[in-house]
């Protein structure tokens, strides 16, 4: 049972990250986006490669860091990807959304992200292919930490980033200018002009900042689970379940959205069975907003 | 110096052509019934309404430059020394008092924390109350930290819409009081005001407003001694000479 509670909270600190991405970007666009999650697919794809292309620089010797199955080579790609995925927020919002935002309505923003979403996940498998792909084909040995319960060194690495990334953000968000300016335009986007605040820099830093976490969450996948096409946008549904039960527009409420419904959904598995895996988070979604229509960290107003 | 903004003369159908004046160091109030433009147009001054023609000119640079695709933006007009205070939703909820200072001087860098205590100097009730979050001020304690934060930037002209909306007539009057520091500090004020009685009587000079025009300016003592008032507002044309 416990081994269910871990794996629940390494799916669950994955899921929370790419909420995190998400509620950022509605909170200050004010629509679902859509293609979030193909830039958690497109982070982890920039992940694959950089790794190819950085451990052929290095030599056939891979570096590995102590039990992890990834070294500096994996560290570097990450670092490039949050980089790359970011400046593809960038460029969809500057290509697309940008002129929607002056002449379309929220709706129009929602079906445009739709289409955006396709493009980018079929792009991924014209690049690609379709089929799965790992970042190292070692098999990587689960240690006992407690009676009963295995992790992987690497699905404690993704637990304690996660903790550091939350931290991060919330220093960010409470402590710089850029990050007043962001809770002030997701309060009131008119406010923030006449203080001064230039709304469109701060859109384009959220695009850069949602996409960086997106790639992070996207090498976590493939760094626990597998790389494939659909990744990200299989993940969508849990990251909107994840959203709106932390209350939209809430980081803290993203992250601990994203808990539970990984827990919800890992939990499941040795109560109801697998099949209903799915369902059951989205049951607690509903158990939950039932009781706290805003969510968890939810504004009443 | 003359702070001024004048000649403003949009083919908007809200605002026909209003001209006005604001002599630095005054407070001028602009009167009128409801939907006589007067929000449009200091919503026109600081660029959140966009202007077909006409010029609005602060110490003797233009603001305003037309036509409206060419305007200054108005997350640039804090810098032009203009400062402005919504009637509602003026004041970030969700932010602390100390964090909604914070961010109206965000570019003032290493002369914002002395803007700060300044301010707080002004205004001793928020300084007590820093920490708390903004939405949880009372309604006239969120008009001081509005006025407070647009006085962060220093501005040569402070422009509020309705100070008094919404508060009791106590608290109008210690709003009031405010204001006229505010302009013993040395700051220009342009306000709008729907509260005839208490805004003449803290004021230099006020307008009249009514259609999209301004109808009447006078100083503000000799406007609150005239007795057609209330006719001008009903958009009968002025017995004595305008201004």
């Amino acid at each position: 049972m416990l081994q269910f509670v871990a794996d629940g909270l390494v799916l669950g600190a994955t899921i929370g990250l790419g909420a995190i991405g998400l509620t950022l970007v509605y909170s200050i666009l004010r629509f679902a986006n859509f293609t979030h999650g193909d830039l958690i697919s497109w982070g982890a794809y920039f992940v694959l490669s950089l790794v190819g292309l950085l451990t052929a620089a290095g030599g056939a010797a891979a570096h590995r860091f102590g039990v992890l199955s990834f070294g500096w080579p994996l560290v570097a790609a990450v670092v490039l990807a949050v980089a790359l995925t970011g400046a593809l927020g960038l460029l969809l919002d500057g290509a697309l959304f940008r002129h929607l935002r002056r002449h379309g309505t929220t709706i129009t923003l929602v079906i445009a992200s739709f289409g955006a979403s396709l493009a980018l996940r079929n792009m991924i498998v014209f690049l690609y292919g379709p089929r799965p792909d790992y970042y190292s084909r070692d098999i990587q040995i689960a240690v006992p930490v407690l009676p009963g319960v295995r992790v992987t060194p690497d699905q404690v690495f993704v637990l304690g980033l996660t903790a550091v990334l939350v931290a991060a953000l919330h220093l960010l968000l409470t402590r710089t200018t850029l990050g007043r300016a962001m809770r002030g335009v997701a309060e009131n986007p008119t406010l923030a002009r006449v203080v001064g605040v230039d709304v469109e820099a701060v859109v384009r830093w959220t695009w850069v900042i949602g996409g960086g976490l997106a790639a992070v969450a996207g090498a976590f996948l493939g760094l626990t689970v597998q790389v494939r096409p659909q990744m990200g946008f299989d993940l969508l549904l849990p990251l909107f379940a994840a959203t709106i039960l932390g209350g939209i527009g809430s980081v803290y409420g993203a992250i601990a959205g994203g808990l539970i419904i990984g827990l919800a959904e890992s939990l499941s598995v040795p109560l109801i069975g697998s099949e209903y895996r799915q369902a059951v988070a989205f049951l607690v979604l509903l158990a939950i907003l039932l009781v706290r229509p805003t969510g968890l960290f939810g504004d009443r107003a | 110096m003359r702070d001024l903004v004048a000649g403003y003369e949009p083919g908007l159908p809200i605002l026909r052509g209003a001209s006005i004046d604001v002599p630095a160091g005054t407070i001028v109030t602009i009167l009128g019934p409801n939907g006589a433009g007067k929000s449009t147009l200091i919503k026109a001054i600081v660029g959140l309404v966009p202007v077909d023609s006409g010029s609005a000119t602060l110490g003797g640079r233009d603001i305003r430059r037309v036509p409206a695709h060419r305007m200054v933006p108005a997350h640039r007009m804090v810098r032009h020394g203009l400062a402005y205070v919504p009637q509602t939703e003026n004041v970030f909820t969700r932010l602390t008092v100390h964090e909604n200072l914070e961010l109206a001087g965000f570019f003032l860098k290493r002369r914002r924390r002395r803007r700060i205590d300044a301010v707080y100097a002004l205004f001793p009730d928020l300084a007590r109350q820093r920490r708390l979050a903004a939405g949880r001020l009372s309604g006239g304690q969120r008009q001081m930290l509005a006025t407070a934060r647009a006085l962060i930037v220093e501005p040569r002209l402070l422009i509020l819409d309705e100070p008094s909306a919404g508060l009791s007539p106590k608290l109008v009057s210690t709003v009031f009081a405010k204001l006229t520091e505010v302009r013993a500090a040395g700051v220009t004020i342009l306000m709008v005001e729907q509260n005839v009685k208490a805004a003449l009587a803290i004021s230099d000079y006020a307008y009249v407003m009514v259609e999209g025009r301004e109808r009447v300016g006078a100083p503000a003592a000799e406007l609150a001694a005239r007795t057609d008032l209330g006719d001008l507002f009903l958009g009968a044309m002025p017995a004595g000479g305008t201004a």
